[in-house]
């Protein structure tokens, strides 16, 4: 039962994650977090590097709104743009627990190696190794 | 962390094996041996691992204890025995989204160095090379959090 919560909760998890990949799988929308991540900034800062109009980095923005990334506040006639940090910690989620996972499998992958070296010593001459 | 210049978060991993490349080839790509070193679950009661073995063949690994039980599956995208292997994999890990899997097997005197890349693929809108890649926003938003601290 935990472990069907568990599975839920990584369902709604790595979700979440491929809403993030697929809003920064654009090189604007990278370029735009990059810049959010020295700082806030309005949307028209955000716009003025990009060789393209406002709507269509506006466009953009959007994106990066609805995944998460990116919020947006209101001050007076000002669009505030800045990054929610939570959104990004996921990517190092993700990373974190294939690495943790990974270095697991290698561990048992070395721990057989060391068993079957000694089943090979064992084990009569023409038993192929490997074979249980 | 997040390798270079590259459209998706990348897991590296590096080990030096003592064991020969063609010993750990072997645990990699022969059904019986996979099924001992491959399931996440310490107490599983059971291990399956099924695959043919050629390029485009495909594997599976099913792991079941008492109560649940997880499949993995792919396909082989390159095979270059003893020294790389390349499948894709999907899974649990990876809420059953297609990633790819490296494995490459370098040969140091009488030890093998592994090396394991675990990537997500990109994504047809994804723009290969255009850009500064994840490690670098992951690093630099590293940096603000920390100076916040």
């Amino acid at each position: 039962m935990i472990e069907i919560e568990a599975r839920k909760e990584v369902a709604s998890r790595t979700g979440r994650l491929d809403a993030v990949f697929a809003a920064l799988a654009d090189p604007t929308r990278r370029a735009i977090i990059e810049r959010l991540s020295r700082g806030e900034a309005r949307v028209t800062e955000i716009a003025e590097p990009f060789h393209m109009s406002l709507n269509a980095v506006s466009k953009h923005i959007r994106v990066l709104e609805a995944s998460g990334v990116v919020e947006r506040q209101r001050k007076g006639r000002d669009h505030i743009l800045s990054i929610n940090t939570r959104s990004l910690d996921a990517v190092d989620g993700w990373i974190g627990r294939t690495r943790s996972y990974w270095e697991k499998r290698l561990d048992a992958m070395e721990h057989l190696l060391r068993v079957l070296k000694t089943e090979q010593k064992s084990a009569p001459k023409d038993r192929k190794h490997g074979r249980r | 962390m997040a390798g270079g210049d590259t459209t998706g978060p990348i897991v590296q991993l590096r080990r030096r094996v003592k064991a020969t490349a063609e010993e750990i080839f072997e645990l990699w790509t022969k059904p019986d041996l996979m099924a001992r070193w491959m399931s996440p679950f310490p107490d599983a009661v059971d291990c399956k691992a099924s695959c043919d073995f050629r390029l485009g063949g495909s594997y599976s690994l099913v792991m079941a204890s008492q109560d649940s039980s997880r499949e993995v599956s792919g396909t082989y995208v390159q095979i270059d025995r003893p020294r790389k292997l390349v499948f894709t994999w999907m899974g649990p890990l990876t809420n059953h989204v297609t990633t790819l899997v490296t494995v490459e097997l370098n040969s140091r005197g009488d030890e093998t160095e592994l090396v394991l890349t675990h990537e997500r693929l990109p994504t047809p809108e994804m723009h290969i090379g255009h850009t500064k890649g994840w490690g670098h926003i992951l690093d630099h938003l590293a940096d603000a959090t920390s100076k916040d601290c």
